[in-house]
């Protein structure tokens, strides 16, 4: 794989996590499936990068691979993860512990990521107890995290989890990610399973502490609308691998790469003013185990040349700024581009 | 496939429904069993105080020793409610204390197998590989061979010893405690709150304490009574064949073996042994079903 | 059946579930109708009742739900009729595509199977012939080589597909209606937008009226002629789809369409949020079901149930005290810019 350490417009140079060359290939039943293929990220202190790429990119798997959350059996996995200078594919699994409590981890379903059995105070104060933190300082910090997030210690006191709407467990998830104090939370999907209307509760607040606290977040989402709104950059993910990586104004008004592109035509706009034509052209998604030679993207691709079969392209930077992988990138605005309105 | 959308059915919060529709009061309930079920758990729990408090049965003789006549009829007074046996012991008394006996070494013998089931269980689940390999091979070999003649090889080789008994017995069934364990814990292993407790720094221990264990209990205990009444059956059969408690200690099993010798001319007094082991175990295999189905429908609902 | 009757009306539906210590109001005031050859969306949050609307039309409402008021299907009305004839009217008037396609395929009989069986089921027709049209209706839906995908389980599709092949199930009588209740939501963005194409091209080309229910107001948006939004199980503003996005007057549908973050928004917009929870079943608000919620919420909205009262265009309606002002402006290009404008 190519090295992408070429700078990025719009980085800062004080990065808080570089991932390098990250591979993760599953085996399953004899066959090697490459759920991650050569994914090289970086995100600073204080910066939100939204992962976006449909069902199966490898969104999650990135997020867990970070977190070192994969599972063993089955899995081997490749690449440098820097973590403020620490190296974690290196660190053995007390190494690991040691860094748990500065990257935090969000769950898409709200109900499931918590115990049924245990109670909320319990739950929040899991990270603490963990680390050791003595009960008064542990009491304290268990509510200002919930505070943090709108609730009282005295709400949540001796209840269990699904006495609680989604939206208020994926507050108590965001308050027990809090209370540990950690630099990076990995936002895996935080509101696809909420209401519109409490899922801008669940983005403003992610905001907010995002502010208070100068935390740095990767905000994967399908959504690309919700992407656009947290992130201050954006990679997209098309079979394992990053095709497009840039700051949100580059993705969302001049995407480059022609999945993007498909992505953002995709992304339904409640926009009531036209009917939409709908288009009757569909193309198959490849298989994972045995991707396409060259880009993996050709079989969907409407641009596709034999040059695309015969070589895979490398992430590249685009005449705008940023980085694609392809041999032939957009350099228009985007046609449903809303900044040619404006 | 019927008609596009008949069968299609489904997809509604159904748990939500109950839980909203339910006032708090009625959670506190008795969790709704069938009156059979709740007439099998009585018999359990009278069964248990009996275990416990036979000692102290105003009037019942001791069940060591002669008390009437041999083989006597059954009769209206506390110790001749049953009849006596062939040498003249209280059956009731006997009966009674059969279960002090028969209780006591299913009871320890389930704590061992339990425990011992538990923690492979877990640890095979959780870390899969070599040591789930063998835990399957294991619970398959045992429940593949006939429990009495493993428990037979076994007695013969130690002599016969509640203690023995009791090793033995626990050991029959901790493959497969071991096996439920363990699909519990592989169920939750990729939940999001066990890899949200592993992203807090949690050990692996602590993991599996506070997070997997506690959800594991529910499916143990609904398979206990089941084994439970496993157990009573093949200790009964082992005291049968003469292998079981010794002599003169009252068991069940021994008897039914005792009685069968005269059963032709007093087929009565075969009855109160019999009955013991039936209803314990009907009551405890309902007790089984009961909290199996509850289980279930739980799960479903949540 | 004459040509200007709509497809499907619904008057004053209501629907019950008995529950104890009270029987529970999941719908109530239900009046609609979908005219023919057009396309009616239905939006809501979860529980607000989207489902069980589909459902009780369809006829498949759970045993515990009563269904009050009058359905007319085709000028038919539903309640006279016997419930078997009505199951086979349903049946035949109406397809319909649910959300999981995982649980609505058989997964132990090929696809093109169950598509024909369906077809047998419904018309007399020999085995050979049931399957040609299932066949046809594979290729209809766009299906690569529906022959051999005929022979096929449903494991073997994606979800896209799955739910491309529950349209082609939902298509064999020939149905007047189409309803699709979330039939897009388990899908990603770029499937989504395929299924929801195609199942407006059919919608068009077959000349049929569709219901698209959705939580989802981008999916109905563009897609759809007519918009019913749904709230704690009452209409609470219904119309031409155009109109009601370009200028909600409802307070609900209005803080809705704000708190979707939309594309053109900058990074880090604050959305606007609706305060509270939705209304459960078990305690219903008196008056206005948004009131608790509601930002211009008084006297009246906590005692009283607003009457539906029309706009300027008398197609579209809403049930709120205290509505919005009627903005009349030039249409502008995109709905959500003019939104995103006003929300800052
Ligand atoms: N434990 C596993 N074993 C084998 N394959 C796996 C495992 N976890 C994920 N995969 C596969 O890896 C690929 C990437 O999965 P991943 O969950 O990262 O996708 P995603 O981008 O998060 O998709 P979604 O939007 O559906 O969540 C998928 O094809 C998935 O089937
Ligand atoms: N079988 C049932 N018995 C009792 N209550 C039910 C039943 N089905 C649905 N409900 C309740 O009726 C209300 C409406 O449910 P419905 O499924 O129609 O909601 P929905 O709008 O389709 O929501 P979603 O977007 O989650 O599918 C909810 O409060 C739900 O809890
Ligand atoms: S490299 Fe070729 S096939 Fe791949 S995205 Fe670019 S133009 Fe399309
Ligand atoms: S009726 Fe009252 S409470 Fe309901 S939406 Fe209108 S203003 Fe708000
Ligand atoms: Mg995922
Ligand atoms: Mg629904």
């Amino acid at each position: 794989m190519t090295n992408t350490r070429l700078p990025v417009a719009g980085t800062s140079p004080s990065r808080l996590l570089e991932i390098e060359n990250l591979s993760v290939h599953f085996s399953r039943s004899g066959k090697l499936m490459r759920a991650v293929d050569g994914v090289s990220l970086h995100v600073a202190a204080g910066e939100t990068l939204g992962l976006v790429g449909e069902s199966g990119s490898g969104k999650t798997t990135i997020g867990r691979a970070l977190l070192r959350l994969l599972p063993e059996a089955n899995t081997q996995w490749q690449g440098s993860i820097r973590y403020q200078g620490t190296d974690l594919a290196s660190l053995s699994r007390a190494g690991m512990r040691g860094m748990r409590g500065r990257m935090q981890m969000i769950f898409q379903d709200p109900v499931s990521s918590f115990n049924p059995r245990r109670r909320i105070e319990d739950i929040v104060a899991e990270g603490l107890v963990i680390q050791g933190v003595p009960k008064a300082e542990r009491r304290t910090r268990v509510e200002a995290a919930l505070a943090d997030v709108g609730f009282a210690l005295a709400d949540v006191a001796g209840r269990k989890p699904h006495q609680f709407s989604g939206g208020q467990c994926q507050r108590i998830a965001i308050a027990r990610a809090l209370a540990v104090q950690p630099d990076l939370i990995v936002c895996d999907e935080p509101v696809a399973s909420l209401d519109v209307s409490v899922q801008a509760h669940v983005i403003n607040l992610l905001q907010d502490i995002r502010e208070a606290r100068r935390l740095a977040m990767i905000f994967i989402s399908h959504d690309l609308a919700v992407v656009k709104n947290v992130s201050d950059r954006v990679a997209v993910l098309y079979m394992g691998k990053v095709v497009e990586m840039g700051s949100g104004e580059q993705i969302y008004d001049r995407p480059a790469h022609p999945y993007t592109r498909k992505l953002l035509e995709a992304v339904p706009v409640v926009d009531a003013s036209r009917k939409l034509r709908p288009a009757a052209d569909q193309q198959a998604i490849p298989s994972r185990i045995r991707p396409p030679s060259g880009c993996a993207f050709r079989t969907r691709c409407p641009r596709a040349v034999a040059r695309c079969g015969e070589e895979e392209p490398i992430l590249t930077p685009a005449p705008r700024g940023q980085m694609v992988a392809c041999h032939f990138p957009h350099d228009e605005t985007a046609p449903f581009s809303t900044a040619r309105q404006a | 496939m019927s008609s596009p959308g008949a069968p299609l059915v489904q997809g509604t919060r159904l748990g939500d429904i109950a839980r909203a529709a339910m006032p708090a009061t009625s959670m506190l309930k008795l969790p709704g069993g069938t009156l059979f079920e709740m007439l099998a758990a009585a018999f359990l729990v009278f069964l248990v105080l009996i275990a416990l408090f036979v000692d102290f049965i105003p009037g019942l003789v001791s069940p060591k020793f002669p008390y009437g006549d041999f083989s006597q009829m059954p009769d209206l007074t506390l110790n001749g409610l049953l009849g006596t046996d062939d040498i003249g012991r209280s059956i009731l008394s006997r009966v009674l204390y059969g279960a002090r006996a028969s209780l006591t070494i299913v009871f320890v013998a389930t704590c061992l197998s339990v425990s011992v089931g538990l923690l492979l269980g877990m640890l095979a689940g959780y870390y899969r590989g070599m040591l789930e390999r063998m835990v399957d091979l294991y619970a398959n070999t045992m429940s593949a061979l006939p429990s009495v003649l493993v428990v037979l090889a076994f007695v013969t080789a130690t002599g016969t010893s509640v203690g023995a008994i009791i090793l033995i017995l626990g050991i029959l069934d901790i493959g497969t405690y071991a096996r439920v364990a363990k699909a519990g814990v592989i169920s939750q292993n990729n939940r999001d709150y066990v890899l949200a407790a592993r992203a807090m720094g949690a050990t692996d221990a602590r993991i599996l304490m506070k997070e997997i264990l506690p959800n594991l209990i529910p499916a143990l205990t609904a398979v206990m009574p089941t084994l439970m009444a496993g157990l009573i059956i093949t200790e009964g059969s082992l005291s049968f064949l003469g292998y079981g408690i010794p002599a003169p200690a009252p068991s069940w099993g021994g008897m039914i073996a005792s009685s069968t010798d005269l059963l032709s001319r007093f087929p009565v007094l075969i009855v109160g042994p019999t009955m013991a082991i039936v209803l314990t175990v009907y009551a405890l295999n309902t007790v089984g079903d009961y909290l199996a189905h509850r289980l279930n429908s739980r799960e479903r609902g949540n | 059946m004459s040509e200007d009757l709509p497809i499907l009306a619904c008057r004053d539906m209501s629907c019950q579930i008995s529950a104890r210590p009270k029987a529970l109001d999941v719908l109530q005031n239900i009046d609609f109708t979908v005219a023919r050859h057009t396309a009616l969306g239905i939006v809501g949050e979860s529980g607000a009742g989207k489902s069980m609307l589909v459902k009780s039309i369809m006829g498949i409402a759970p045993a515990s739900v009563r269904v009050n008021g009058q359905i007319m299907l085709d000028g038919q009305d539903l309640f006279a009729m016997k419930p078997r004839d009505r199951a086979r009217f349903i049946g035949r008037k109406v397809g319909i595509v649910f959300q999981n396609p995982m649980t609505s395929l058989n997964p132990y009989v090929p696809v093109g199977r169950q598509i024909a069986e369906a077809c047998r089921q419904h018309f007399d027709v020999p085995r050979d012939e049931a399957r040609q049209r299932a066949i046809e209706l594979l290729r209809t839906v766009g299906i690569a080589d529906p022959e051999d995908c005929y022979d096929y389980y449903p494991h073997h599709f994606s979800g896209g597909m799955k739910q491309r092949i529950m349209i082609a199930a939902s298509l064999i009588c020939h149905p007047d209606l189409l309803i699709a209740d979330e039939a897009t939501t388990a899908l990603d963005v770029t499937v989504q937008k395929e299924v929801l194409d195609l199942l407006q091209t059919i919608q068009e080309q077959r000349q049929m009226s569709m219901i698209l229910v959705s939580h989802n107001l981008g999916v109905v948006a563009g897609r759809t002629d007519e918009i019913l939004v749904l709230y704690g199980g009452h209409v609470v503003e219904y119309g031409p789809t155009s109109e009601v996005f370009r200028n909600p007057r409802h307070r609900y549908t209005e803080a809705l369409l704000s708190a979707m973050p939309h594309m053109d928004q900058p990074t880090h917009t604050r959305l606007r949020t609706i305060a509270g929870q939705p209304p459960s079943l078990a305690n219903k608000p008196a008056g206005c079901p948004f009131a608790p919620r509601c930002g211009a919420a008084e006297g009246p909205c906590h005692t009283t149930m607003p009457d539906m009262r029309t706009g300027t265009d008398s197609r579209h309606r809403f049930a709120c005290h205290f509505p919005l002002e009627q903005t009349v402006g030039p249409a502008v290009v995109s709905g959500a810019t003019d939104r995103g404008a006003r929300a800052q």
